[in-house]
């Protein structure tokens, strides 16, 4: 392991590199899939229902900060990296923060679009859904924070 | 009687610490060159980006030009999903004409320890740029192939689900962000 001062070696800089990619390419995908997939919803039941639609925008912010939670563990792993002084350790710490934030959020990205969807286009036809979908959103955004949690505590080693 | 001596060594007589030096991911990764890790990100970045870019743009187009047969008016308006979807292969070329200018031959030394590092970095911007750009393309591509046809049945729809849209496209913007940050480290020289 490398204190203050010596040359980064390789294994260090790869992992390190690979945990911050990870963390936003995987909390995107998750993103990408919630916006898209309650997008499609929304837009579906805005048809009939046009005065619900900025109502049901909600699973799309919640997809969003799923992406959020991707970059900001990315920045901080990212900016911990040095050409020197960064040890093996903080390669792989980074490497498993990248990877717990990242593959949460591309579950609970992926939970958050399926509900959505579902969830937007049976509020249009029942008002009174409207709640139950939020508290199910709730707990699939639940998942990605963990992920958030877990990843703050392996990044800040 | 004569008891020959032991001349092979056997499992139990290796060291463990010597058996679990000979898995060393230093020597692997220090076999390839840095280069390649170099340019593969380089290309990545605007590959794959144009790639996300491309299937954006035929998901919408095919919904758009399919609903504009019937409902001519929403043409032009639409079109801003197409460039919603365009932006992101724009992001992928600027990223990665700065990465590959972090890009030069090595000096009198030959390859150091910062050139693998470099190496890394522009092969971890590459892969985050280039699959947030995918990801993103395909997200504004489905919103935007809806927001069409939505249009087409009720005009007040577009400004609502433009701003999905424009939540979807802030994923490229991220992918843009981590890649300057990674890029910014490597440096050949």
């Amino acid at each position: 392991m490398s204190s203050t001062g010596e040359a980064t070696d390789a294994p260090a800089a790869f992992f390190g590199f690979m945990g911050a990619t990870s963390a936003l390419v995987f909390a995107c995908l998750g993103a990408a899939y919630g916006t898209a997939k309650s997008g499609v919803g929304v837009a579906a039941m805005g048809v009939m229902r046009p005065e619900l639609v900025m109502k049901s925008i909600i699973p799309v912010v919640m997809a969003g900060v799923i992406g959020i939670y991707g970059l900001i563990i990315a920045v901080i792993i990212g900016t911990k990296i040095n050409v020197t002084g960064y040890s093996r350790f903080s390669g792989l710490a980074g490497l498993g923060a990248g990877l717990s934030v990242g593959l949460s959020g591309l579950a609970a990205g992926m939970a958050i679009g399926i509900v959505g969807d579902a969830g937007v286009r049976a509020t249009a036809q029942q008002p009174k859904l409207f709640v139950g979908m939020i508290l199910i959103l709730i707990f699939a955004e639940a998942l990605g924070l963990y992920g958030l949690i877990v990843a703050l505590i392996l990044g800040t080693k | 009687p004569h008891v020959p001596q032991q001349t092979q060594a056997t499992m139990s007589s290796i060291d463990f610490q010597d058996w679990v030096a000979t898995w060393d991911f230093e020597e692997w990764l220090g076999q390839i060159d840095p280069y390649l890790w170099a340019n593969l990100g380089v290309a990545l970045t605007i590959g794959i980006s144009v790639a996300g870019a491309a299937w954006g743009i035929y998901i919408t187009g095919v919904s758009l030009l399919g609903a504009a047969v019937k409902c001519p008016r929403i043409r032009s308006k639409n079109l801003i999903s197409i460039i919603f979807c365009e932006a992101v292969a724009i992001y992928g070329i600027i990223m990665a004409i700065v990465m590959n200018q972090k890009v030069e031959a090595p000096k009198d030394g030959g390859l150091s320890e910062k050139s693998y590092f470099s190496g890394f970095a522009l092969l971890g911007a590459g892969l985050t740029t280039g699959l947030a750009n995918l990801f993103c393309g395909l997200c504004v591509g489905v919103i935007g192939s809806s927001c069409a046809l939505a249009d087409a049945q009720n005009p007040t729809l577009f400004v609502k689900i433009l701003i999905i849209e424009i939540f979807g496209s802030a994923l490229g913007l991220f992918g843009v962000i981590i890649g300057i940050i990674l890029a910014a480290t490597a440096g050949f020289s």
